[in-house]
């Protein structure tokens, strides 16, 4: 149940406002965070590479005053009800951001000696991916900060179409593999990267699992529509099945 | 990631308790102070050997609705109840229920601690006294279990001729609750019993209600809703003579389901 009324202590509303804000803006750096990640595999610029590496530690700061606020407002407004799931859910969606902002300082460190080998093909497919991934973690911050759930729970659907270019990607890069051994560094390189963002996608329904508790109080638990097939056993590329 | 861990953490899941029976069945009780209306027609079933906590502002109808288990309105003119407050299936509103007999099922504790200007064995004793007549030896056998119950034997056993008004704040509430249970209820009214008290006696006393609800029904009126969800199985929300909403304890303190309930315990009542 949400509740629009001022707490009659005026610096409480003050404080968990203050732990929406710097979630946000969490969410936002980490975003953005992503955004250069794949703009510098597209450019093949290693110093810009490093950058992104550094600005990680932007992030995690944010995260460690989320957690510190979290606490204090545990201990001293001892929050009830729709406020206890408010400053619960923001502790565990602040975790889900700093893993966001991981993997995209990991696509990063990887683009540095991506940018050393020669270009291959498939590297295109890797902003697609990520420009799915931008999208869900967009949108369920936005849901998140309009405290809406079935914006969230859309967003919680749409992980599969993510899951399903993962997917797709994966059977490409060991196409190209097997194709041709030289492929093998750099398609490495990228299916690690491919998997980084795949894994944001999943902290994106995080977060969206996360949101619809904090607005329903309810768990968002029913199956969802995975699409990753990639550890199924049935050979990923087309072809005559291993015997 | 780790649902059910993270929400075990906040007590969001929920455990299966056992249905516990009803001991008083409250139905369409209002309550009346000189003509004006107290309590709306609440009905609700405390159940048998849990703590029920009555949580609301002040003048929201929970003492009054709690003086009505034991009928204590009785000794004012002009106090009336309509309804039914069914004791393990006989209505209490009756006035052919014996008041002796309600008073000897029914026990209560007051906000201040007020034990008798006499020796602490002889506070304990006096209403027994006033129910039973039991030998020397009998007689401080009950009163060692009484104020064993209230966990006060350890401090007081060698003072038990001493003057009861020389025990701490704390020391007196658990004499008083000594006193309640010695004529052995089964129901246990406690009205703000720590609201006078430190934060160590209120662990004390908080520590006994948790003991002492396996053997009796505990009803506890509180402003403290920290205190409620500590020491509660199942709460009830009044608002202005009215129940609003009575569930599980854990549920009115994760996920309310009325908005006034939500308000109130969040703090942003007014």
């Amino acid at each position: 149940m949400s509740t629009s009324k001022d707490h009659i202590i005026k610096s409480y509303d003050d404080e968990l406002e203050r732990l929406t804000g710097e979630l946000v803006r969490m969410g936002e750096l980490s975003v953005r965070q992503l955004e250069a990640a794949i703009d510098v595999v597209e450019r093949r610029d290693e110093r810009a590479a490093r950058r992104v590496v550094d600005n990680d530690d932007a992030i995690d700061q944010l995260e460690q005053e989320i957690s510190h606020d979290v606490v204090r407002l545990l201990a001293l407004r001892a929050p009830m009800a729709g406020d206890l799931r408010n400053v619960f859910a923001a502790l565990r969606i602040a975790a889900d951001i700093e893993r966001i902002g991981d993997y995209a300082a990991n696509v990063a460190k990887r683009a540095i000696p991506l940018s050393m080998l020669a270009p291959v093909a498939p590297a295109n497919g890797l902003a697609t991916l990520a420009a799915l991934a931008v999208d869900e973690v967009r949108e369920v911050l936005r849901a998140y900060r309009n405290r809406d759930a079935e914006h969230a729970r859309q967003v919680w659907e749409s992980d599969a179409r993510l899951d399903e270019a993962w997917t797709g990607y994966f059977r490409q890069l060991l196409t190209y593999m097997m194709e041709d051994p030289r492929n093998i560094t750099p398609c490495t390189h990228l299916l690690f990267m491919a998997k980084n963002i795949e894994r944001i996608g999943d902290h994106a329904t995080n977060i969206a699992e996360n949101v619809w508790f904090q607005v329903t109080g309810e768990q968002l638990d029913k199956q969802r529509n995975k699409r990753d097939l990639t550890s199924e056993p049935q050979p990923p590329i087309p072809g005559k099945p291993r015997t | 990631m780790n649902e059910h861990a993270a929400n075990d953490a906040i007590g969001m899941t929920a455990t299966a308790a056992a249905p516990a029976r009803t001991k008083i069945e409250v139905r369409g009780l209002d309550f009346f102070y000189n003509g004006s209306r107290a309590l709306h027609g609440v009905s609700m079933g405390i159940p048998e050997k849990q703590v029920t906590a009555i949580i609301g502002p002040s003048g929201c109808g929970k003492s009054t609705l709690l003086r009505v288990f034991n009928r204590i309105y009785a000794i004012y003119p002009k106090l009336n109840a309509t309804g039914e407050v069914m004791l393990d299936g006989e209505n209490i509103l009756d006035p052919a229920y014996s008041m002796n007999r309600l008073r000897s099922k029914v026990g209560m504790v007051f906000q201040k601690p007020v034990p008798f200007p006499m020796t602490i064995f002889e506070n304990v004793a006096y209403g027994i006294r006033h129910h039973e007549k039991l030998g020397k030896a009998d007689m401080e056998v009950r009163v060692e279990q009484a104020l064993r119950s209230a966990a006060l034997w350890d401090e007081v056993k060698d003072k038990l001729k001493r003057d009861a008004l020389g025990l701490s704040g704390g020391q007196q509430q658990r004499l008083c609750i000594a006193r309640g249970i010695a004529l052995r209820p089964e129901v246990l009214l406690l009205d703000e019993p720590t609201s006078a008290l430190d934060p160590i006696a209120t662990g004390r006393i908080e520590q006994l209600v948790e003991e002492l609800k396996h053997d009796y029904t505990i009803v506890i009126v509180t402003h403290n809703m920290q205190q409620a969800a500590r020491v509660s199985d199942r709460t009830a929300f009044m608002y202005m003579g009215e129940l609003i909403e009575f569930d599980a304890t854990e549920k009115i303190f994760t996920k309310p389901a009325k908005k006034q309930t939500e308000d109130y315990i969040t703090g942003r009542f007014g």
